[in-house]
């Protein structure tokens, strides 16, 4: 079995230089047979493609993606400075 | 003299798969601020295409709109295009230069860039060795210069740093420290630090925090959208502020 920390450096790798994600925020990690995917992006659609992307650069591991959309709420209350 | 009210993002990332949605959060704008800026990363590959999306996004906006480029906007090697598309749409694009406002009489000054990386003081690269080391460290140098020049040009009742990349590691805690030399240096505190500023405000560290301060004790603001989860954060600097 490939060592853990190269999969997820190659799969981090693989979604910042992609050019269908180009996410550089976003957290990997592997633990044994599993890829975990954390982090934010702004669309559902992004959220896919980064698991795609993951799926493809360690095939034949069972890729968790716990990646959430950006919360966008309106303006709050300014601060005084 | 009346308070300016300031609001500011970064990071927004924009594409044809988001077109409009941030728009619509930029909606009643001018009952909240008197300037929006724009803290780089608007885009997400950096294509002129993305470039003409954030231009529709904040053209014609009720308040002016001042911006910086952040990493993503460089990818695809069109930065200066997008800087026209966006200048074309009326949108003030800060390359390493200031620029000064009068916002019903009171003058608001501006100055950044992108900035760059490089680390803190006593964790950071120095400008020795190879050629490409000396050639990272001297990019963010020069930029850090070029700033010292464009606030030394600024008069005006007000101040501001608009930047990508972050000056201080307050704002990063949360992010591994380990890529800290990638997110900011400490050249870029120091040059506002020398030459005076009110405020700060960068992105580019999602999951960094907020509220941070320079050395010299400039309030410095991390304004990633995914940090400050609000469409933009409102700061107020006045007298009665």
């Amino acid at each position: 079995m490939e060592t853990p920390q190269y999969v997820a450096a190659r799969v981090q790798r693989a979604l910042a230089e992609d050019e269908r994600t180009n996410e550089l925020g976003i957290r990997v990690d592997v633990r044994g047979e599993q890829v975990y995917l954390r982090g934010q992006v702004s669309c559902s659609e992004r959220r896919h493609q980064i698991e795609n992307v993951a799926r493809e650069t360690a095939p034949g591991m069972r890729v968790h993606n716990e990646i959430t959309l950006v919360e966008m709420l309106e303006p709050g209350e300014e601060e005084h400075l | 003299m009346r308070d300016l009210r300031i609001a500011a993002v970064a990071d927004i990332h924009l594409g044809e798969d988001v077109r409009g949605h941030y728009r619509k959060r930029l909606e009643g704008i001018e009952h909240r601020a008197d300037v929006l800026l724009v803290g780089g990363d608007l885009t997400r590959h950096g294509t002129l295409e993305e470039g003409r999306v954030v231009a529709g996004e904040l053209r014609d906006l009720p308040v002016p709109v001042i911006a910086v480029l952040g990493n993503h906007d460089y990818h695809s090697d069109r930065d200066r295009e997008i800087i026209s598309v966006l200048r074309d749409a009326g949108i003030v694009v800060l390359d390493d230069e200031a620029a000064v406002l009068d916002l019903d009489g009171v003058r608001l000054g501006v100055a950044g860039g992108k900035g760059f990386g490089g680390g803190f003081a006593g964790k950071c690269a120095s400008e020795f060795g190879e050629p490409e080391t000396k050639a990272f460290v001297r990019h963010t140098r020069d930029i850090a210069e070029r700033w010292r020049s464009a606030l030394k040009s600024i008069e005006a009742d007000h101040r501001i740093v608009l930047s990508h990349y972050s000056p201080v590691k307050d704002t990063l805690m949360g992010e591994p420290p380990e890529i800290y030399p990638f997110l900011g240096s400490y050249l870029l505190a120091e040059a506002a630090d020398e030459q005076g500023a009110d405020l700060v405000v960068h992105g580019h560290a999602h999951a960094g925090t907020e509220k941070g301060v320079t050395p010299g004790g400039i309030r410095v603001r991390n304004v990633a959208l995914p940090v400050i989860k609000h469409a933009y954060s409102v700061y107020c600097l006045g007298e009665d502020c």
